[in-house]
């Protein structure tokens, strides 16, 4: 089958299986910010934002998306230029390995859309669907707030 | 990971087409679609619902309508829910996995699979929630003859979920143990008071995750009736609730552990409701 979608700002159209997950088109396409980890919604390292709000891909069918729009962390840039939390998680030292940082940055991205002035509880809370093996998310927490108090106005901590 | 057996996905443009669909062969309705891939079926053909006018939350006080295709983050987010029984509904939620799923799971979709050790379940139990269905016609159950009489493993559209009128003097809590914020429950509790004059008119208590379904701890609510909620008397219902509940081993924990996490949660539901009343009183 036929599906249309927005990713990442560009209109585009894919032919699918009706069975096939999200992850394993993006992936196909291209999109390898996208991480394939466990495929069970544990580890977030999959997510992108559908229609604005942070998903695993892994548990969206590609036929599902049809008509809809996805950033994927590809998309998080903008002219060339880092988001904030990007910027934020490279000065802050929150990537190690960086199987992880994608899907944070996603989960982080749909957190600060939706409350652009979270408390520590809710960042903690917007990263717990995302494991990190190599930090111990100390740092990841820092960058967000760091990208927060940057966002709005103030500089560095 | 790709699902073999699935040849054709759908959109029905209405119930009726989508019930008929479902009827025809080898189908399943697909929600936020999280289960529908976790837990294949030998299903050919998945019907999406999510573009059917089937989401949404209205109402206040006087009860709450909810759509199947409503997902856990819109409820999250719902100021008639943060309104609704001093906010229980969302304090339930934000224990349900994380944002990444909420974002996608529908409370169709959870009832309609009815994990055991569903958080949702027990607190709709004691909320005294009825179900809402489609089988060719509208049908409205209680929530626990809905899985009494397994309708979720029946052919039917779930279609929504309403909750009655709130009395004043009304508190609910619900709790969720579990080895992290994101894990699933080692067990649930969840229970609901109403009072009058300072004294218990009706109760209902609830345990899940034990590791069967969630089920109405009718006995320890009894203990509750006609009496002022004090510590005595949440001491007693806890020790009842320990006696009543069937808990069994799973991997996640024992039965001996889940017997004593009974008798701790009904006591904190307990504990918490009786605070709630203290601050509206
Ligand atoms: C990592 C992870 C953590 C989780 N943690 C928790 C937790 O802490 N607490 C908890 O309670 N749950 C938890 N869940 C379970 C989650 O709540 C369910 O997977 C989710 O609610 C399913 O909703 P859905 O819309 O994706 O369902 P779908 O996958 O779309 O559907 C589920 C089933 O119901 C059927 N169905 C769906 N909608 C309807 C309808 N309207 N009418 C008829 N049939 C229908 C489908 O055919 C399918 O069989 C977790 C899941 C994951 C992956
Ligand atoms: S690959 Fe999707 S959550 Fe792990
Ligand atoms: S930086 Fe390696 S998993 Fe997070």
């Amino acid at each position: 089958m036929k599906i249309a979608v927005k990713i990442n700002d560009v209109q585009r159209e894919f032919s699918i299986t009706p069975g096939e997950t999200l992850l394993e088109l993006l992936r196909r396409e291209g999109y390898k910010g996208v991480k394939k980890g466990c495929e069970t919604g544990d580890c977030g390292a999959c997510a992108v934002l559908l229609d604005g709000r942070a998903v695993n891909s892994c548990l969206v069918l590609a036929a599902k998306v049809d008509g809809h729009t996805v950033v994927t962390v590809e998309g998080l840039e903008k002219n060339g230029e880092l988001a904030p939390l990007q910027e934020a998680f490279l000065d802050t030292g929150a990537v190690q390995c960086g199987y992880c940082t994608p899907g944070m940055l996603i989960a982080a991205t749909d957190l600060l859309a939706h409350n652009p002035d979270p408390s520590e509880e809710e960042i903690k809370e917007a990263i717990s669907g995302n494991l990190c093996r190599c930090t111990g998310y100390v740092k990841q927490v820092e960058a967000i707030k760091l990208a927060v108090q940057r966002m709005r106005g103030g500089e560095d901590a | 990971m790709t699902l073999t057996k699935v040849s054709e996905f759908v959109r029905p443009r209405n119930l009726t087409e989508a019930f008929s669909l479902l009827e025809e062969k080898k189908a399943r309705i697909i929600a936020g679609g999280i289960d529908v891939i976790l837990f294949p079926t030998p299903a050919e053909r998945l019907i999406d619902i999510t573009a059917l006018p089937l989401s949404g939350i209205e109402g206040g006080e006087e009860g709450v309508s909810i759509g199947a295709t409503t997902t856990m983050t819109e409820l999250l987010e719902s100021p008639v829910l943060r309104g609704y029984l001093n906010g229980a509904v969302c304090e339930m939620l934000r224990q349900v996995a994380s944002p990444l799923q909420r974002n996608l799971a529908t409370v169709g979709g959870s009832l309609m699979i009815g994990h055991p050790w569903s958080d949702l379940i027990t607190l709709f139990l004691v909320i005294g929630a009825d179900v809402t269905y489609f089988d060719g016609e509208e049908h409205e159950v209680p929530i626990d003859r809905f899985y009494a009489e397994n309708i979720h493993r029946r052919r039917v559209i779930l279609t929504g979920i309403n909750f009655p009128a709130v009395r004043r003097g009304t508190a609910a809590a619900f709790i969720k143990f579990s080895r992290t914020a994101f894990d699933i429950a080692l067990l649930n509790c969840a229970a609901l008071v109403e009072t009058a004059d300072g004294r218990c008119t009706a109760a209902r208590i609830a345990v899940g995750g034990t590791p069967r379904r969630a089920k109405l701890l009718v006995r320890a609510a009894a203990e509750l009736a006609g009496k002022p909620l004090s510590e005595e008397v949440v001491v007693q219902a806890a020790r009842a609730a320990q006696d009543e509940a069937e808990v069994g081993d799973d991997i996640r924990a024992s039965a001996d552990y889940r017997r004593e996490l009974v008798g701790v949660g009904v006591y904190r539901v307990l504990s918490r409701i009786r605070e709630r009343l203290e601050g509206s009183a």
